[in-house]
């Protein structure tokens, strides 16, 4: 990676996991900014900032889930909730409140790095026109501008690459295993509730009636696409 | 039972062990035996009423009217002139049809039917007569029974007998009879009814508790009984329901442990490994014996981190809170994906169609990659692995190149932590012994089954058989 090296915020109260983690990532080449509580971690993202924040489920004080929605409201940097389990509601739970991904304690330090450069990677912008339309949606791969009638729309970075993707495919049926591949860097065995989320939270911001979607539409038991 | 008693009652030969009725037939007959012996007790009483009644008013009858006609005769015969006839004095009587009158005067006996003489009455009646006292008494002439009242004349010197038939009595005591016994038996008929019909009614809150309880034993531990309008029942209904929340309560605890020791067991877990990656990067730096120690330390890590996840995993399966996520999916291309991420460099086989399936994509996963290095770590790598499909099924076969799963250990290997002859041959084990315990798990919530044959030429083959598509 070209330029300053990426900052990661951590936010974990066990400290024994929360050096190793330091340790481990500083290898992987990232500076490490360190928070014990949620409180001290909105803190350092508002005095500090970060280009990446890893947030624990279980935090003392306010939880992960609370941090997560505050740092959301005011910023699109890559969130990656760690949680205990995968097959629990804290992942959905993670995902809802804005994460764009999460890794399971406990983590392999390089997995979790491979994640962290798929987020932190730039939508494609080669192969797409500069300009997309769909039915009063504007969208702008290289800019990375969407606007829905001509107001901008705020989306984190893995909404847009998402969307761009679907717009890539106009009116092609993408399945959930392409676009995990393809926006999250994940195999075959990824987990499809990333999809279904985002999903969802971008109907909630691009469509005019979330719960009846024309423009991201869902294709039965094939996955999703853009309505060209 | 004191200890004493219960050795001589055990020592006791049992000649034939009786056979017990079930309580629905217990109550059926104790109700028809009941409505018998009260039926046949009324008829009983009835006919003697009737009886004794019936007789009673007919001898009564036959009394008061002997002694009219007596009187009849008597001023008959105490007439002077004209000379007193016995024949047309008894013929002139008015005796109703079945009876007959006998009278004796001066010494000769006259009778007004055919049917009663003098020699039909019985002897000791005569003789009482004689004296000089009325009475009556029962006798059977011609097989039939007959009841005689005689009445002396001491005015003319005369007696007069009068016998009357009892037959139409017993007539109508026959028709009584066998309508009582016919009561009786329908009584009879409908308390065994009524027995059945009051043993259903009684026994289906018990067939209810025992097919909740049979629901609740095959793990739905949601199961409880709806309060009953009966008060009796009421008390039943309760305690089984209290008793049901304390089991699921233990249950719950009992597989919450499992999964917070689990749980907990990651914080550690998570330093241990990540630290030791660290390490692991500059294996290179250090000296040779803390390279060996580094080693040993990051295989057993690895094993313990999969040691957690297997029970973590079993645990919730076991605490029933294992929850199935099915997507649709082609087996063929999810088997090659998971066989080439467990590191088996073999080529899937199958005839060329897609094989479509419900699976639960994790899950399946794991039950080829627990296979795939079972194959690896004890039967000498995978010889070959196909995705096949037919009448309703569908399967995913693994052979390996080892020396075969024998005979009798090929349903125990699938428990948890068995360690067969074959594998306990290794120096050391990476696996948590969970491995094929939840390959069994994983394919059991998919609905399918799990077992291992004989590969050919030689190996083992392990066969996994899922429901198909429909």
């Amino acid at each position: 990676m070209a330029g300053v090296t990426s900052r990661i915020l951590t936010v974990e109260d066990d400290e024994r996991i929360r050096t190793a983690m330091k340790l481990a990532l500083e290898d992987e080449g990232y500076t490490v900014i360190e928070a014990a509580s949620g409180e001290t971690a909105l803190e350092a993202f508002a005095h500090k900032g970060a280009d990446v924040v890893l947030i624990d489920v279980m935090l003392p004080g306010i939880d992960g889930f609370e941090v997560c929605r505050s740092i959301r409201r005011r910023s699109d940097v890559p969130i990656v909730m760690v949680t205990a389990r995968a097959d629990t509601h804290d992942v959905v739970a993670g995902l809802e409140a804005g994460a764009d991904d999460y890794v399971t304690k406990p983590f392999v330090a390089k997995e979790l790095a491979a994640r962290i450069r798929a987020l932190l990677r730039r939508a494609r912008a080669d192969q797409t026109p500069s300009v997309m339309t769909f039915d009063g949606l504007e969208l702008s791969p290289e800019s990375g501008v969407v606007k829905r009638d001509g107001s901008e729309v705020h989306l984190t970075k893995t909404e847009f690459r998402l969307l761009c993707e679907l717009a890539a495919n106009a009116g092609k049926v993408l399945s959930r295993e392409q676009l995990l591949d393809r926006v999250w860097g994940y195999d075959y065995f990824g987990d499809g509730r990333l999809v279904d989320v985002h999903v969802r939270r971008l109907r909630s911001k691009v469509e005019d009636d979330p719960s009846d979607p024309r423009l991201v539409v869902t294709v039965r038991g094939l996955g999703y696409k853009l309505q060209s | 039972m004191s200890a004493e008693a219960a050795r001589t009652w055990r020592r006791r030969p049992r000649a034939r062990r009786p056979r017990r009725l079930g309580l629905r037939a217990r109550v059926t007959a104790a109700f028809a035996l009941g409505a018998l012996s009260l039926s046949a007790v009324l008829s009983v009483l009835t006919y003697g009423l009737v009886r004794s009644f019936l007789v009673e008013q007919r001898e009564q009858g036959a009394v008061t009217q002997t002694f009219l006609n007596a009187r009849v005769v008597r001023d008959g015969l105490a007439s002077r002139s004209p000379q007193p006839d016995p024949d047309r004095i008894l013929s002139s009587l008015e005796t109703p049809s079945g009876t007959g009158a006998v009278v004796r005067y001066r010494g000769v006996w006259y009778a007004n039917s055919v049917a009663v003489g003098s020699e039909s009455l019985p002897q000791r009646l005569r003789v009482l007569v004689d004296e000089g006292t009325p009475g009556r008494q029962r006798f059977t002439l011609s097989g039939e029974p007959w009841l005689a009242v005689g009445v002396p004349i001491p005015h003319v010197h005369g007696v007069y007998f009068e016998a009357v038939s009892l037959d139409g009595v017993d007539g109508i005591l026959d028709v009584l009879g066998f309508s009582l016994a016919g009561a009786a038996m329908l009584t009879t008929v409908a308390g065994a009814a009524m027995g059945r019909w009051a043993a259903a009614r009684v026994l289906s809150p018990l067939t209810s508790v025992s097919e909740a309880a049979a629901g609740i034993a095959s793990g739905n531990l949601g199961i409880r009984l709806e309060a009953p309008e009966d008060p009796d029942l009421r008390l039943l209904a309760s305690s089984f329901n209290r008793m049901v929340d304390a089991l699921k309560e233990r249950i719950e605890r009992d597989a919450r442990f499992a999964s917070d020791v689990s749980h907990e067991l990651r914080s550690p877990l998570t330093t241990l490994s990540t630290a030791l990656e660290v390490l692991v990067a500059r294996r290179d730096e250090l000296p040779q014996r803390s390279r060996a120690a580094l080693d040993l330390l990051a295989a057993d890590v690895g094993r313990f981190q999969r040691m957690v996840e297997d029970l973590l995993e079993i645990s919730r399966v076991d605490a029933g809170v294992a929850e199935l996520h099915l997507e649709p999916v082609d087996l063929v291309e999810l088997v090659r994906h998971a066989v080439s991420a467990a590191g088996a460099g073999v080529v899937v086989i199958n005839d060329g169609h897609r094989v479509p399936a419900q699976v639960d994509k994790r899950r399946m996963e794991r039950v080829i990659a627990n296979l795939v290095h079972n194959a690896l770590a004890y039967g000498g790598g995978v010889a070959r692995v196909a995705v096949e499909q037919s009448r309703g099924v569908v399967r995913v076969v693994i052979d390996d190149e080892g020396a075969g799963v024998p005979p009798e250990e090929r349903e125990r290997i699938f428990e948890r932590f068995y360690r067969g002859s074959v594998s306990g041959q290794r120096g050391h084990s990476d696996g948590s012994g969970l491995g094929l315990a939840l390959v069994a798990e994983h394919v059991g919530l998919h609905g399918g089954r799990v077992w291992v044959e004989s590969a050919e030429p030689r190996g083992a083959r392990f066969i996994v058989e899922l429901p198909g598509e429909r």
